[in-house]
C-alpha cells in the first residue's frame, strides 16, 4: 500500500508540476517581432493622452499632453556621404533607432454624419490590407485608411465609387476632418496640418507647411541652413541621431533659417539637412494652426492647436457650432514611430458646453483660455492589424453580430483588451495552430494521468 | 517488469485465484488503456477536423446550426454546481470520518456523473453559439473552450474514479491523493466559469486574479512547442508509471 500510495503521490506530483510549467511558460514562442511581415510589437502596449478644449465663439482651441521619453524634432534627413546626398529616415517599421522619424498627434472629428463613427472610431477607417499590413501588395501608391462607405465593397481597396457618388458623400458629411500636428513637418513655424478621410486620407484644399528639399534632377538638397542665422550650413548626422540637438538649435528650414543650397561648399561626410523645407500653409489646408510652436518639456508634449469653428469649407472641414455635439479620436505617435505604429483611442464624445466625455469651456470671444479646467483623459492603445471587414465578418469575429446590432465597441472591450487582441491578430494563424496542439497535448496528458491513477489506485480489499 | 516484480515481492506460491484474479485486472487495465486511447484519437480527430491545420486561408467551417448563447449559459450553472458539490463532499470526507461525511461521500459519484453529463451538454450547446471559425479566432473563445475541454475530460477521469473506487478513494493516504485530484478540478471549473463570464463581458475578480498571477485572460492560453513535447512525454510518462506500479502491486 505504501509504496502504492508513493506512485501515485508521483504521479500527481509530475502532474501538478507540468501545470505549474506550463502556466509559467505559456503565451511564448509565437509573438516576435518579424521585420519580413511588417510586425513590430511596441514594448508598451497603451498610453494616456490628456485633451482639453475650449471655445470663444469664432475659434476652438484643443490642448494635447502626451508622455514621451525622448522628442523626435526631425523627419528624413538628407546626409551627405562621399560626394552624394542620401536620404534617411521618414520611415521605419516600427521605431527608428536613429529617432528620424517625427512625434505626432491627430485628431479625427465628425459631426454625426459618418455611420457607425461614433460607436467604432478609427476601426472603420481600416480597410483592405493597407500599406505596411502585413500581406498588403506593393504599389507606389500608399493605400491610406479610408470610409466604408466610399466604395462599392468595403473590403475591396480597389472598388472606388464613381467620382459623381465620392462628391455626393461628401457634401452629405461623409467624411471625417483630420487635424495633425507633426513635431517636425509642422511644429518649428507653429502649424497644423488641415486633412480629411473619406475615399483616402489626404490634405485638405491647399498647400500643406512642408515640401520637399530634395531636387531629384541634381540629387543635391535645394535648401541648406544659412550660416548667418543658423552658424553653419549643415548639421551632423551624429547630433541629429544621438539626441544633441535640441529646440535652442536651428534645426529646420524654412525661409528664416534657410538659403539656397551651394554645391561648391566643402560638405563633409555627414553634413545633415532636412529633407523638408517649412513653408506657410495655404487655402482650407492651412485652417489648424498653433498659438505658439510646442516644446517636449519633462517628458511630454504640450501641444494646441487652433481653428476658426467655421471655415466656410464644408467641403473639408467638420464646422463646430455652439451647443453642438461631436465626435472625436485621436492618435499619438512617439518613440520615432509611424504609420500603424501609433495609439489610438477609441471614440470619444465632444460637447461644446454640453454633456459629452469631454467638455469643450465657452470662453470669452476675442480672449485666449486659461485652461484652468480639468483634462479629460483618454486611454490610448496599439490597434496593431485589425481591419474593419475582420470586424464585421461573423465568420472571423464573434462579436460581428453585436456590431451588426451597432452595440459600441468600448461596451464589450477595454483599451487593454483591444491593445492585447491587436497584437494577437498579427499572429492569428501561428496562435490558433500552437493553441490546437495545445489543446491535444493537455487532454493527452490528463488522459493519461486518468489511466495511470486508475491502475494505481487500490481497494483496501487489494491489499489484504 | 516480471523481474522488478520478483524482486521487490518475496515469492509466493501462485494459486488459482491470484490468476483469475491478475488477469482480471490485466482485462481491465487494457480496456482502460483502450477507451483512452479512442477519446485521445477521436478529441485530435475532431480537434483537426475543425481547424485548418495551420493554413493561411481564411477559416470557412461553421457551425452547423446555431443556438443563442442563453441556452449553454442557463445549463452551464448545473455542471458547474453539481462538480463544485461533488468537490465539496470530497473536501469534507478528506477531513472528517464522521457518519455524515462517510454518507455524503457515498454522493459523491453520483453527483459527479450527473455534473459530467451535465458538462457534456453543455460543452455541445457551447459549440453551437459561434461558428468554430469565428471563437477560435478570439483568444477569450479559445481559452474558454480549452479550459472547458480540460474541466470536462478531467472530471470524466474523476467521475470514473469515484465510480470504481467510490468508499476506497479515502483509504489511507490515497485520500490526499483524491483531495489533490479533486481541488485541481475544481481549480479548472472556477477559471472556465470565469472565462464564460468574461465572454458575456462580464469579467470577475478571478479574471483580475488570473492576470495577477501571470495570466491575462485576454491573450490566447498556448504552449511552446517544447512544452507541448513535454506535455506529451508527461502522458506517456504517467502511463509507465501507472503500469508499473500496478505491475509492482500484482
Amino acid at each position: 500500500m505504501m509504496k502504492q500510495t508513493k506512485y501515485l503521490a508521483a504521479s500527481v506530483t509530475i502532474f501538478s508540476g507540468l501545470l505549474v510549467l506550463a502556466w509559467v511558460t505559456h503565451g511564448t514562442g509565437v509573438v516576435r517581432n518579424d521585420p519580413d511581415r511588417n510586425i513590430f510589437i511596441p514594448e508598451e502596449l497603451t498610453t494616456e493622452l490628456q485633451v482639453r478644449a475650449a471655445y470663444d465663439g469664432d475659434r476652438i482651441w484643443f490642448r494635447y499632453r502626451w508622455p514621451a521619453e525622448r522628442p523626435s524634432i526631425f523627419n528624413d534627413v538628407l546626409v551627405y556621404q562621399d560626394g552624394e546626398w542620401i536620404a534617411r529616415g521618414g520611415e521605419e517599421i516600427g521605431p527608428d533607432p536613429d529617432f528620424l522619424v517625427e512625434d505626432r498627434v491627430a485628431m479625427m472629428i465628425d459631426d454625426g454624419s459618418v455611420p457607425l463613427f461614433s460607436r467604432y472610431g478609427g476601426y472603420i477607417t481600416i480597410g483592405d490590407r493597407l500599406s505596411t499590413f502585413t500581406g498588403a501588395p506593393e504599389s507606389e501608391e500608399e493605400r491610406t485608411k479610408y470610409l466604408p462607405s466610399t466604395r462599392t465593397d468595403p473590403n475591396e481597396f480597389d472598388s472606388v465609387l464613381p467620382e459623381s457618388d465620392l462628391e455626393t458623400l461628401r457634401a452629405a458629411g461623409q467624411f471625417l476632418d483630420l487635424w495633425q500636428w507633426r513635431s517636425s513637418r509642422s511644429n518649428p513655424i507653429g502649424l497644423g496640418d488641415d486633412g480629411l478621410v473619406a475615399e483616402e486620407r489626404g490634405g485638405d484644399e491647399g498647400t500643406g507647411p512642408y515640401r520637399t528639399n530634395f531636387d531629384s534632377e541634381t540629387g543635391q538638397p535645394l535648401f541648406m541652413f544659412n550660416p548667418d542665422v543658423a552658424g553653419y550650413r549643415a548639421l551632423s548626422i551624429d547630433a541629429v541621431t544621438g539626441g544633441d540637438v535640441g529646440f535652442n538649435d536651428t534645426y529646420y528650414l524654412s525661409d528664416e533659417t534657410a538659403v539656397a543650397f551651394d554645391p561648391n561648399a566643402d560638405w563633409q561626410n555627414g553634413d545633415t539637412v532636412p529633407r523638408r523645407m517649412l513653408r506657410q500653409t495655404s487655402g482650407s489646408r492651412g485652417d489648424v494652426a498653433m498659438p505658439q510652436a510646442a516644446r517636449w518639456n519633462d517628458g511630454f508634449w504640450d501641444v494646441t492647436l487652433v481653428r476658426d469653428m467655421d471655415t466656410g469649407n464644408e467641403l473639408d472641414d467638420k464646422i463646430f457650432r455652439d451647443g453642438g455635439n461631436y465626435d472625436l479620436a485621436f492618435a499619438v505617435f512617439r518613440n520615432a514611430s509611424t504609420m500603424r505604429w501609433h495609439y489610438v483611442s477609441l471614440p470619444v464624445s465632444l460637447g461644446l458646453e454640453q454633456p459629452a466625455q469631454m467638455v469643450a469651456e465657452r470662453i470669452e470671444p476675442g480672449t485666449e483660455p486659461d485652461w484652468s479646467q480639468p483634462w479629460t483623459e483618454v486611454s490610448m492603445f496599439y490597434p496593431g492589424q485589425v481591419t474593419w471587414g475582420r470586424l464585421t465578418d461573423p465568420r472571423l469575429h464573434p462579436g460581428a453580430d453585436r456590431i451588426a446590432e451597432r452595440v459600441p465597441v468600448a461596451v464589450r472591450h477595454s483599451e487593454e483588451q483591444l491593445a492585447l487582441y491587436g497584437v494577437q491578430m498579427e499572429f492569428a494563424e501561428e496562435i490558433r495552430t500552437q493553441w490546437i496542439w495545445t489543446l491535444i497535448a493537455s487532454l493527452s496528458l490528463i488522459i493519461g494521468l486518468g489511466i495511470n491513477i486508475n491502475l494505481l489506485m487500490r481497494r483496501r480489499e487489494d491489499a489484504k | 517488469m516480471t523481474a522488478l516484480t520478483a524482486a521487490s515481492n518475496p515469492p509466493k506460491p501462485a494459486t488459482k485465484e491470484d490468476d483469475m484474479k491478475r488477469s482480471e485486472m490485466m482485462r481491465r487495465g487494457r480496456r482502460i488503456a483502450a477507451t483512452a486511447a479512442a477519446l485521445t484519437l477521436v478529441a485530435t480527430g475532431a480537434a483537426l477536423a475543425q481547424s485548418d491545420g495551420g493554413a493561411a486561408g481564411a477559416a470557412e467551417a461553421a457551425s452547423a446550426f446555431s443556438l443563442s448563447p442563453v441556452y449553454h449559459i442557463l445549463v452551464a450553472h448545473f455542471p458547474v454546481a453539481l462538480w463544485m458539490t461533488a468537490y465539496l463532499f470530497i473536501l469534507i470526507r478528506t477531513f472528517s470520518d464522521s457518519e455524515i461525511a462517510v454518507r455524503l461521500q457515498r454522493a459523491v459519484w453520483p453527483v459527479a456523473v450527473l455534473g459530467t453529463l451535465a458538462g457534456a451538454v453543455t460543452y455541445g450547446l457551447g459549440l453551437t453559439i459561434y461558428p468554430w471559425s469565428a471563437i477560435t479566432e478570439s483568444p477569450l473563445g479559445r481559452n474558454h473552450i480549452l479550459l472547458a475541454t480540460w474541466t470536462l475530460s478531467y472530471w470524466t477521469v474523476m467521475t470514473v474514479l469515484g465510480y470504481r473506487f467510490r468508499r476506497h478513494l479515502f483509504d489511507g493516504a490515497q485520500r490526499w491523493i483524491t483531495f489533490a485530484l479533486a481541488t485541481i478540478g475544481a481549480l479548472v471549473i472556477t477559471i472556465t466559469g470565469t472565462l464564460g463570464g468574461s465572454l458575456t463581458g462580464s469579467p470577475s475578480l478571478v479574471t483580475k486574479s488570473l492576470s495577477w498571477i501571470g495570466w491575462n485572460v485576454y491573450t490566447t492560453f498556448y504552449l511552446p512547442t517544447w512544452m507541448l513535447v513535454t506535455f506529451f512525454a508527461g502522458a506517456v510518462v504517467l502511463i509507465v508509471i501507472g503500469f508499473a506500479g500496478r505491475g509492482h502491486r500484482a
